[in-house]
């Protein structure tokens, strides 16, 4: 098989993504009072709704419909005042009705964008001749696969300029959202005597319900995306945004987070669509970027040798690296949607918007701006902290603490400490560090009282400890002396000792200051700044 | 002695709260009722004795501790068996549900238990509501006690003749296109359809949900007026997203009267093909009763009530497509043994737990919410019913109430297929007011003068103005006074009272 | 345009009716017939009339509290399977099954 750079120089790859987000953070499912749980025993957290007991009825949580606005606010998504559930039918057990309430034709959130910022390497995967204009060439995929009648009126504007822009280090490129919309998750199934806990050549499968009726927004992308980073961006971007605004842990390894990946590829320059398939068990970022770059690749090589893409549903194997048949869909599905009877309309007021825009706080993007432009950060920098909330909470409160400046706290943060709560198994809320702690640390950095080497054994002492760094490098004598008087006396009394080396300086073997820097560190007892005693020698041999 | 079916609702609490008799005595005395006139009836799937006695005595205790008791304290009450109620099974008249335990209960019938009732039985009905005979009911049929040989009308068959036999005070029917009013006619006793959100659905298995209320039954307005008062009872439900608030006290106005009001007759109803002589004079009798107490008669039209019609036969199969897709034998219900996969077991649970009718209309809602065909039917039936609703929002523009058959003719004999046209004459008198949603009420207008069976008139309302059209029906029931109680074969057959 | 037998046996394979050869010919008589029955709301042309999905229509955003109600124990849960193992409801393969997940 040609490699995703040979393959892209002939084909165009078209991607679009559905991501699926439980609500994790609300208190109950989407249309009972059952509590949200993923760790309650099968079946502990089930009622006559969720079970779809006869005669059980429906109520949707008012919370959810907030985060869902939320999540369509924070995309610049279009908030539908008017829209329905609808049922969607379709037998199999674990949607307890056999139907599950999902949204029709108009969802809450319509027509929103997300821009992505690719820099680097990632940006390579893009041939430089790439079209500028995404849309143009992809008309809006305005039904998706949720059939249902009524033409949806498109806003062709909603994605601004929409053009691809080239940087320094890169492009950005605005990505469509066609809609978001909410809907109920399906209960969890256990395929027993199956390989794999698969569903082929399963016996028998077991039921649990808990996660059954989960509060769940499904978003789906128009089919704007051109290569597997930038997929794998869109959906990182798509988690920090939803992690800022609080509606789910966003965990991709537990599944609350989730994403199929559709995926076609065409000629150059070609506007019509080619053959899609649908990827399943995209269950990290690697396996989102790895598995579309598989199957485009796949793809290229079946239509290379005059084959057809099918249409179906392939499986992603991480481990293989691979994508495998799972189904074939011959005909588009039949789910005989219609609006539920039992749930009212929904048309919400400016009030109810509003104050879910409140709510909201700063997103990401604006973060990072902020970052960047009030404490002169580095873009990728603030963006590493913006990134979670938790973090750029943690990173202002130091900030705000520390004497010697924001930069400094960035550095220390992002170097030293995230690669210590990774190995503590912690993070910036569950942090065993303080943001005064990491600020202290941060400024005997920036005043160069310690050199970065030593901040990590500082920074290990002051979790152990709890103490402040200052009071950790004086009792350990990390302290490295910056008064240049005492440290002037060190560097003649060096000097002095050391004649030989000093004329091979002067002489133009500049290598040897390595060594006089050594006997001036000795000589203090490792006292000193390593960095200073470098700049004294060198202004006592100019 | 005498019996308790000889007193009303109002009667019987009144009696235990003053001591006259103990709550625990009006059960025994129910289900001595029963006991000597369920051979003959088969009102019930399920007699729930001990839930009745166990309320009874909750009942007598409170009293003995002085604790005022509620409205309807000792009322014995049949709740139709498409209602959940723990300590029941509920099957819906279906093998499908032959076992099901009921693991919760429905606000209803928690309402009107808590208001004072005794749930004394769960009563027959055609299979998951489908039909208006209650001669699909997987376990056989329910007598008319006015004649043996006839059908009690359905759905909520059971629900009528148990009360119309005298074997309970009250009972609650479910009405999806006729289901409560044309069996209170056929077995000459009152039934209320409530407008649509008026009355929580939840706990009541759905046939569709866009039509289904829940109502009560009773020998006398006034007792079915306590029964909605028990039903809307602390305000809307908040586990029905449909249901809502209702803050009326149906027996304010009861005696009002109806001097000043005007009466919209629907001639083209009463006049249309199917509706026999005797029902057609009875109608009119009651318009000039009315008239005689002060009402003014009006003439009002209908338009769009024929396809409110084909509405209802779309919508209806759609809706109950949906709702009974979850019998599928795995959480609950009728499961095929032996199965070697889920599709098979899904498939031949469905087919033996299901009768004929309840298949014909999921195949029928199945096909016309497909694709491509969904536009056809089911769209525009939701069409038909903005227009049905618009026609009775001017029909009250011109009447406070309109008067028509609740059924065209009085009950027919069990096997009897009624011809086209009547079963078309019967739907025009009952459907429209599921489709638009607003509340009928049918009440026993006396006999008629060919078969001698009862007969009722139906009196339609405006969305919410329930309490109107009880005020109304207690003007009819004045004017037959005496003629329509307990079914007289079954009158004081058991059920003394000391 | 009138269904076919294999019209009726794919409606009935789809909502798992099953169905033998002599009620497919009857249910396929029955579909015809009611389909027919309907044809007045196919030659109603309402065009420009909205639709009333929800009687009583001026109702929406029906919402609740996001707060926790008691569900059913386990027992009341699995009371009325029939095929169950531990605390979970069982069924047999699902080989051609269908489903979203």
């Amino acid at each position: 098989m040609k490699t995703l750079s040979e393959v892209l120089r002939d084909w165009e790859a078209v991607i679009g993504l559905e991501v699926h987000t439980e609500l994790t953070t609300l208190e109950t499912k989407m249309f009972c009072g059952c509590r949200l749980s993923h760790e309650d025993d099968p079946n502990a957290d089930v009622c006559p709704v969720c079970l779809g007991l006869p005669g059980a009825l429906p109520v949707p949580n008012k919370e959810a419909i907030r985060s869902i606005v939320k999540a369509g606010l924070a995309t610049d998504c279009e908030i539908q005042k008017r829209s329905m559930f609808y049922r969607k039918h379709y037998f199999y057990p674990d949607m307890a009705k056999n139907f599950q309430t999902t949204q029709g034709p108009v969802a809450f959130c319509m027509h929103g964008h997300l821009d992505l910022e690719i820099r680097g390497q990632g940006a390579a995967e893009l041939p430089a001749d790439a079209p500028e204009d995404r849309r143009a060439s992809t008309p809006s995929s305005a039904m998706n696969a949720h059939g249902g009648t009524g033409a949806l009126a498109l806003d062709e504007d909603a994605a601004g300029e929409g053009l691809l822009t080239r940087t320094d280090d890169g492009y950005t490129v605005p990505i469509r959202i066609l809609r978001i919309h909410m809907e109920e998750d399906a209960a969890k199934m256990t395929h027993l005597g199956g390989s794999e806990g698969r569903i082929g050549g399963a016996a028998e499968s077991l039921i649990d319900y808990n996660r059954c009726g989960t509060p769940l927004i499904e978003l789906v992308t128009e089919p704007d995306l051109r290569t597997p980073e930038e997929a794998r961006l869109f959906m990182e971007k798509l988690r920090r945004v939803f992690l800022a605004i609080g509606i789910s842990d966003c965990s991709l390894e537990s599944g609350s987070m989730r994403c199929d990946g559709n995926v076609s590829l065409r000629r150059k320059g070609e506007t019509t669509l080619g053959t899609k398939t649908e990827l399943k068990n995209l269950n990290s970022f690697k396996s989102l970027h790895d598995g579309l770059e598989y199957e485009i690749c796949r793809q290229a090589q079946v239509l290379e040798e005059g084959g057809v893409v099918l249409q179906e549903t392939r499986h992603f194997e991480p481990a293989r690296k691979r994508t495998v048949v799972m189904r074939v869909k011959e005909t588009a599905d039949d789910y005989r949607l219609f609006p539920d009877p039992d749930l009212a309309p929904f048309d919400l007021s400016d009030d109810f918007i509003e104050s879910c825009r409140a709510e909201l706080g700063e997103l990401p993007d604006a973060k990072r701006d902020r970052f960047e432009a009030t404490f002169n950060l580095k873009r990728a920098d603030a963006e590493a902290l913006a990134a979670d909330p938790a973090l750029a909470s943690f990173f202002e409160t130091a900030a705000g603490a520390a004497a010697r400046g924001a930069v400094s706290v960035a550095n220390v943060l992002l170097n030293v400490v995230l690669g210590q709560w990774r190995a503590a198994g912690e993070d910036a809320k569950s942090s065993s560090l303080t943001p005064a702690q990491v600020a202290g640390l941060a400024d005997l950095v920036a005043e160069g009282a310690i050199v970065s080497a030593q901040a990590r054994e500082v920074a290990a002492a002051m979790a152990e400890t709890g103490e402040s760094a200052e009071a950790i490098v004086d009792a350990r004598g990390l302290r490295q002396e910056t008064d240049d008087d005492a440290l002037m006396a060190v560097v003649e009394q060096v000097l002095a000792a050391c004649p030989d080396q000093a004329a091979q300086y002067r002489s133009g073997n500049t290598k040897v200051i390595g060594y006089l820097v050594g006997q001036c560190m000795r000589a203090c007892n490792g006292t000193g700044n390593p960095k200073r005693f470098n700049e004294l020698l060198r202004e006592s041999l100019t | 002695m005498r019996s308790f079916d000889e007193l009303s609702a109002a009667e019987i609490a009144a009696g235990v709260a003053a001591g006259d008799f103990s709550a625990e005595e009006v059960a025994r005395a129910s289900l001595d009722a029963i006991e000597a006139r369920e051979p003959s009836i088969h009102a019930f799937l399920q007699v729930t004795e001990e839930l009745a006695l166990e309320r009874a005595r909750e009942l007598d205790r409170a009293r003995a501790a002085g604790e005022k008791l509620p409205p309807l304290a000792g009322v014995p009450l049949a709740v139709k068996d498409n209602m959940n109620l723990i300590g029941s099974r509920t099957t819906c008249g279906s093998r499908m549900l032959e076992d099901y335990e009921s693991p919760y209960t429905a606000t209803c019938v928690a309402r009107m238990v808590e208001a004072g009732c005794l749930p004394v039985a769960k009563a027959n009905m055609d299979e998951f509501a489908f039909g208006s005979s209650t001669e699909t009911s997987y376990f056989g049929k329910t007598a008319n006690p006015w004649d043996v040989e006839r059908v009690p009308g359905g759905s909520s068959g059971g629900s009528a003749a148990a009360v119309a036999a005298g074997e309970v005070t009250l009972a609650l029917g479910s009405d999806t296109g006729g289901s409560i009013r044309q069996p209170a006619s056929f077995c000459g006793v009152v039934g209320l359809k409530p407008t649509y959100g008026a009355v929580s659905r939840y706990g009541v298995v759905a046939f569709g949900s866009s039509l289904d209320q829940v109502g009560p039954f009773g020998r006398r307005v006034e007792d079915v007026a306590l029964a909605m008062n028990a039903l809307v009872g602390p305000g809307r439900d908040p586990l029905d997203s449909t249901s809502q608030d209702c803050p009326v006290d149906f027996l304010e106005h009861l005696e009002d009267g109806v001097r000043g009001l005007r009466i919209g007759v629907v001639s083209e109803l009463v006049e249309a093909r199917g509706v026999s002589a005797e029902v057609k004079a009875v109608v009119y009798a009651a318009a000039r009763a009315l008239q005689d107490q002060g009402a003014e008669l009006v003439e009002v039209a209908l338009p769009h009530i024929e396809d409110s019609i084909a509405a209802y036969y779309v919508i209806g199969p759609c809706e109950a497509f949906s709702n009974l897709a979850r019998f599928d034998g795995v959480r609950y219900g009728y499961q095929e043994p032996g199965c070697a996969t889920l599709a098979e077991q899904s498939e031949k649970s469905r087919a033996k737990g299901f009768g004929a009718e309840a298949k014909r209309r999921q195949m029928l809602g199945a096909y016309l919410l497909s694709s491509g065909v969904y536009d056809r039917y089911y769209y525009k039936a939701q069409q038909a019913r903005t227009l049905i609703t618009r026609s009775y929002a001017n029909a009250f523009e011109k009447a406070d109430v309109l008067l028509l058959p609740s059924s065209p003719r009085t009950a027919f004999k069990f096997g009897e297929i009624s011809d086209p046209t009547e079963m078309y004459a019967s739907d025009l008198c009952t459907i429209s007011s599921n489709i638009a949603g607003n509340g009928s009420i049918s009440v026993p207008a006396g006999l008629g003068r060919e078969t001698g069976l009862p007969v009722a008139v139906q009196l339609q309302g405006p969305a919410f103005k329930d309490r109107r059209l009880l005020t109304f029906a207690r003007a009819v029931e004045r004017a037959f006074e005496g003629e329509c109680a307990v079914a007289p074969a079954f009158a004081g057959k058991g059920g003394e009272l000391a | 345009m009138a269904l076919s037998e294999d019209d009726v046996r794919a409606i009935a394979e789809y909502a798992r009716i099953g169905l033998d050869d002599e009620e497919l010919t009857a249910m396929t008589a029955y579909m015809n017939d009611a389909v027919e029955l309907l044809r007045p709301i196919v030659e109603f042309d309402p065009a420009g009339v909205d639709p009333t999905f929800h009687p009583i229509g001026d109702l929406s955003d029906v919402m609740r509290d996001d707060e926790e109600r008691p569900g059913l124990s386990l027992e009341a849960a699995l009371e009325n399977a029939h095929a169950k193992e531990g605390r979970l409801f069982r069924v047999p393969s699902i080989l051609g099954g269908g489903g979203l997940s």
